[in-house]
């Protein structure tokens, strides 16, 4: 991207630049007094159009050329142009990351921004997904993947300009190896080359042909290269199985060993240097992408959530700016359906809620005569509520009240600020938190007794109460209620969080934190397909279906799992992969399709095994009139594509029975469904 | 590299996949898109990848105010949060693929359907809509000091001085030739056309010290050992000491006044929708009609549109209605174009180029076409009159409308068009029938 540079813009950029300094500044201090960790972040002015370019190369000034980086400008800025679709914040995953201010963002929305951005790359820093890119340390020298993608597009552009290569070639090429993106092994460390068991030394298919094209005499062939040899070295195939187990990572598989189909030829050959390297980058960028694509709905909440804390709770927007920050926010969140900032947001308010609601718990079952059993009833919610209330001085820091201040805790108070506030270096009308420590602003910021939130502590249900008090120890500490509340722990929700916000993807947190409570109150539902009626129906509210379902969407990016069977099928360097099948079917059309692509990286012919379910056609008109939903029949198939033409035959239940998983089930078809 | 050759390619790959332009405007959904934006459905611009069947997946919906009831269809499923950035997900293709849409613009579409069936049509400006000022290039003789054209008036003067001013010292040295009285001098300047008085000269002649004169013996032995001098040189040794300036160089500029003509169109879409018309006839008027309407609003700065919908009488609709209005009734097709003629007064032929295009089945009341309906087209003034029959199963015997039209005017008429369109194939020789008629008449 080609970032403007006339005198008078740079000016413009430069003056927004410097009313944004402090911000960034405080920005980062505020995060960090919230326990957040994050990576440095360049923070770029930049205009609408700029805006647009950075979106359409995904978050950075500079990719590999490519076709569908105008598909993706060319779309956002029809959308601008017609939808008035206005990009709020781009940050790349990077250490320096860079964020992107557009420059016609209001100030509260810049500040909005920049709290986002701030959660967003502490998140990158801290979740284990992202450490499998960069192997875990992620200093400068490892992630730095804005030199990686611009290295990239320049090796990419090189090859385009060689004029011994077809510049064409290298853009199919490229293509090829983006249909296996998410073919990759995205819960394994990344590593640039992928150690797989191959036969020790690759023995040609053809090795008579070889010797033929040799053109030696029948003599010498039949004293040195006989029929005996030959099969001898043929027969040794390495390994039983090659590899030795399915190998998830695809595009490392073709890379290691494929080839490519030389159409003069009529057969495969090594492929070219450059062809290896393009596929080296493409699974390098896909690598590093794929954190991104695994975590969006906890890395959107989790951004959504601080930057709430910050720009709500702390008033980081100005007061004068906070109507418009509210406008913007509840914009947001409100854009329909499953949006990853509204649902990943709750799902982490339920994770601070809960915690504190156990720890709450945990000390209440502890005091004396109080039991799972009679909790509910013996305990009065509402002044427990009032006793975790946080004190005046605390939930109103005040530079006027700087004295009551000085009688808090000393946990909760950053007695050194508090002395430099009194000297009036620090502005505490502006910055209340700066005289705070992490525990003074955890106890400041209560989750259980906001507004929104006061009604969860006494929607504890007795399974939970049970589960929680059944085993306690030491369960009569505490003589009243008031002396067990003393000791709690109001940073506990936030530990939580960050302990979560380290270990877990979409996957584990959508399954661990998905409630009930969330699915009814939002009137989530499943829908799924009839035969009958050929179209879509409500199928089920109950919140186990709309979690299997949600849960289908996100694990191994919401794509089936395709794995190398056989780099050797058919003993013929044949390639087998195998539809690792949960019981929802693949597309068909776009199963041959893929096919026909990875035929160009392996240069040999290409076979899937897959379980597919059908109808019979009489069963469907037979259902029609019943009103009932048929009963299609799992079979096997294998589709091949031997480069002129894909064909798809029936195989045996025995031939697939291993793909099949028995554990799983997304179907949330009921009973008597249609009916 | 760079996203303008990423976008280059794009479009490439676009027009590459994209649907044959023809064959869209035959077959293709015209429906899709906005008026100012035309939907070509391109086939796999999306790479295929392993996927789920769409149906067999399912997915997860959020009801409005409640849950729906289980069994309830549900529609098209709903973007789902995987999603994510590869695009919409449609209907599982038979041949894989999604199907994007490769967006063209009007104008884009103007030029490729030119180059598709060989159109030509050149719009005319017509209204003007600004008389801007153009840059200050009419220059008078007064005006304002911030306006003086400073650099003409130099100009000039240096021009001026040019032609008036001369190598000084060689005439002096002509003085010293030996017979040569003041007189002399002036005569043998004139001869060289130096622009020199004859007062000049006198006093040159005075300042000439009495030992030096007669020091040439003549004009070719002074000419022999004193190199002459020209002007331009001269002003290059010397510098220009003074250019005269003078009030008859003063000029004024100002600005030239530019007409912007405004290439106006309006455009009338005259339909039948009596019972007659059915499905088929109707759809075939939708894709005469779509594709003109885009054509016309590509070639030109502003397009307008009225939709005029008729049985036995004519009532005006808007667009969306257009195609999808079905009524009972008799046929007259005159009452259309007397709201057209009515409805075009807004529209004034000076102002605007103008477009009627009626269709339907040719069927119309008995005498209408001739007593009513052709008088109001001629009384109509416009640059085309079309009429498109659409006739799916071939002639029927009351349909003559078309058959009039055309006794009437003639095959060859300027500004009248008929054509028939019996089905999807004939769509773009029908445009081209119609796009190509439209004479230069008026010019």
């Amino acid at each position: 991207m080609q970032m403007t540079n006339s005198n008078a813009d740079r000016f413009r950029k430069q003056a927004i630049a410097s009313d944004l300094e402090e911000p960034v500044r405080e920005a980062r201090n505020l995060a960090e007094k919230l326990g957040l960790d994050p990576y440095p972040v360049k923070y770029w002015i930049v205009d609408y159009d700029e805006m647009n370019e950075l979106i359409a190369y995904g978050g950075f000034q500079s990719r590999y050329p490519h076709w569908r980086w105008g598909m993706q400008y060319d779309r956002q800025q029809k959308q601008g142009q017609y939808g008035g679709g206005k990009a709020f914040e781009i940050v790349n995953n990077d250490n320096p990351a860079h964020a992107f201010l557009q420059e016609s963002n209001t100030l509260a929305d810049q500040k909005a921004v920049i709290t986002h951005v701030e959660a967003h790359s502490d998140f990158f820093a801290k979740n284990e997904w992202f450490g499998l890119f960069t192997s875990g340390q992620s200093d400068e020298g490892q992630v730095n993947a804005a030199a990686m993608l611009e290295r990239h597009a320049r090796a990419i552009d090189e090859y385009m300009s060689d004029p011994e290569i077809d510049r064409a070639e290298v853009e199919k090429w490229i293509d090829h190896c983006l249909s296996l993106e998410d073919n990759i092994d995205q819960h394994q460390v990344f590593s640039r080359r992928l150690e797989t068991d191959g036969p020790a030394e690759e023995i040609d298919e053809d090795l008579a042909a070889k010797l033929d094209e040799l053109g030696l005499s029948e003599e010498i062939k039949g004293e040195v290269f006989d029929d005996e040899w030959l099969e001898k070295l043929e027969g040794e195939d390495g390994p039983v199985n090659f590899p030795e187990k399915p190998e998830k990572d695809v595009l490392s598989f073709v890379r290691e060993h494929g080839k490519r189909y030389d159409e003069e030829a009529g057969r495969a050959v090594e492929m070219e240097p450059w062809q290896r390297d393009v596929l080296d980058m493409m699974r390098a960028e896909a690598y590093y992408f794929a954190a991104q694509k695994m975590t969006k709905v906890m890395n959107e909440g989790w951004a959504a959530y601080w930057e709430s804390t910050m720009m709500t709770d702390e008033r980081f927007a100005g007061d004068d700016e906070f109507m418009n920050y509210a406008d913007h926010m509840a914009k947001v969140l409100a854009s329909g359906g499953l949006n990853p900032y509204s649902l990943g947001m709750e799902l982490w308010e339920y994770v601070e809620n809960t915690t504190n609601r156990r720890e709450v718990l945990e000390r209440l079952l502890r005091v004396e005569g109080i039991s799972w059993r009679n909790l509910a009833d013996v305990v009065d919610f509402d002044a427990v509520l009032e006793t975790l209330e946080p004190p005046t001085a605390l939930a109103s820091v005040d530079a006027a009240e700087l004295e009551d201040l000085t009688g808090l805790p000393d946990e909760w108070v950053d007695r050194e600020a508090l002395e430099r506030a009194r000297d009036g270096e620090i502005d505490l009308e502006r910055y209340p938190w700066k005289a705070l420590t992490y525990e003074g602003l955890a106890r400041r910021h209560y989750s259980l007794v906001k507004r929104q939130h006061r009604g969860f502590l006494s929607r504890v249900n007795q399974n939970e109460l049970e589960r929680i008090g059944r085993y306690l120890f030491d369960d009569e500490r505490y003589a009243s209620v008031e002396e067990a509340l003393e000791d709690v722990d109001f940073a506990a929700g936030w530990d939580r969080m960050y302990d979560v916000r380290e270990s877990h993807n979409d996957v584990t947190f959508l399954d661990e934190f998905l409630t009930q409570e969330f699915i009814t109150e939002n009137n989530y539902f499943t829908y799924e397909h009839s035969q009958a009626t050929g179209q879509f129906h409500v199928a089920s509210d109950a919140a186990e279906d709309v979690k299997k379902k949600l849960l289908l969407q996100f694990t191994n990016f919401g794509k089936p799992t395709i794995a190398v069977y056989d780099g050797n099928y058919n003993n013929a360097n044949e390639l087998l992969l195998g539809h690792q099948y949960n019981g929802v079917m693949l597309d068909l059309g776009q199963a041959r399709e893929t096919l026909k692509r990875i035929f160009e990286l392996w240069g040999r012919p290409v076979n899937l095994l897959t379980i597919v379910k059908e109808v019979d056609e009489h069963d469907i008109e037979v259902a029609k009139r019943r009103n009932r939903e048929p009963e299609p029949e799992e079979r096997g198939k294998l589709i091949r594509y031997d480069g002129t033409e894909v064909t798809t035959e029936s195989v045996s239940w025995e031939e697939v029975d291993h793909l099949a998983a028995d554990d799983v089930d997304y179907d949330t078809k009921p009973e008597d469904w249609l009916a | 590299m760079g996203l303008r050759d990423d976008l280059e390619r794009f479009r490439e790959v676009g027009e590459q996949r994209r649907e044959d332009l023809a064959d869209f405007i035959k077959y293709g959904d015209l429906g899709g898109g906005r008026p100012d934006q035309i939907q070509i459905p391109v086939k796999i611009v999306s790479l295929p990848e392993f996927e789920y069947d769409r149906r067999d997946q399912g997915g997860v919906g959020q009801g409005d105010g409640g849950t729906p009831d289980v069994g309830q269809p549900v529609g098209q499923p709903q973007p789902q949060p995987g999603d994510g950035d590869d695009g919409d997900g449609d209907e599982p293709g038979e041949e894989g693929g999604d199907h994007e849409y490769y967006e063209m613009d009007p104008e884009e579409f103007a030029q490729e359907l030119d180059e598709e069936l060989g159109l030509d049509l050149e719009p005319k400006g017509k209204k003007v809509v600004e008389e801007k000022e153009g840059p200050f290039t009419d220059l008078t003789r007064t005006g304002p000091d911030s306006t003086l054209d400073f650099e003409r008036m130099f100009k000039e003067g240096l021009k001026r001085k040019l032609a008036m001013d001369f190598d000084e010292e060689f005439l002096r040295e002509v003085c010293k030739v030996e017979g040569f009285g003041p007189r002399d001098v002036f005569e043998w300047a004139r001869g060289e056309s130096i622009p020199v008085s004859m007062a000049w000269i006198e006093d040159a002649y005075d300042d000439v010290p009495s030992e030096e004169r007669g020091a040439w013996a003549s004009i070719e032995e002074l000419e022999a050992n004193v190199e002459r001098q020209s002007v331009q040189q001269k002003i290059r040794r010397e510098g220009i000491k003074h250019v005269p300036f003078r009030r008859e160089d003063e000029r004024y500029r100002h600005p030239e006044i530019i007409e912007e003509k405004e290439k106006n169109v309006v455009v009338v879409n005259i339909r039948d929708v009596s019972g007659s018309m059915r499905e088929k006839k109707r759809e075939l008027v939708e894709r005469t009609f779509t594709p003109l309407d885009w054509y016309l609003t590509g070639k030109y700065d502003n397009a307008e549109f009225v939709y005029i919908a008729h049985d036995a009488e004519a009532w005006a609709v808007e667009r969306e209605e257009f195609f999808g209005i079905r009524s009972g009734g008799g046929t007259k097709i005159s009452s259309a174009y007397e709201l057209a003629q009515e409805l075009l007064e807004e529209y004034p032929w000076s102002d605007w180029n103008r477009y009627v295009f009626a269709a339907g089945d040719s069927e119309n009341s008995s005498n209408d076409t001739e007593e009513r309906v052709i008088p109001l087209m001629e009384a109509i003034p416009a640059n085309l009159h079309a009429y498109v029959e659409t006739q799916p199963s071939g002639n029927a015997i009351n349909a003559t409308h078309a058959e009039e039209l055309e006794r009437h005017f003639g095959r060859d008429a300027e500004d009248v068009a008929v054509a028939y369109v019996n089905g999807a194939d004939d769509v773009t020789d029908a445009i081209y029938d119609i796009l190509s008629t439209e004479g230069d008449a008026d010019d």
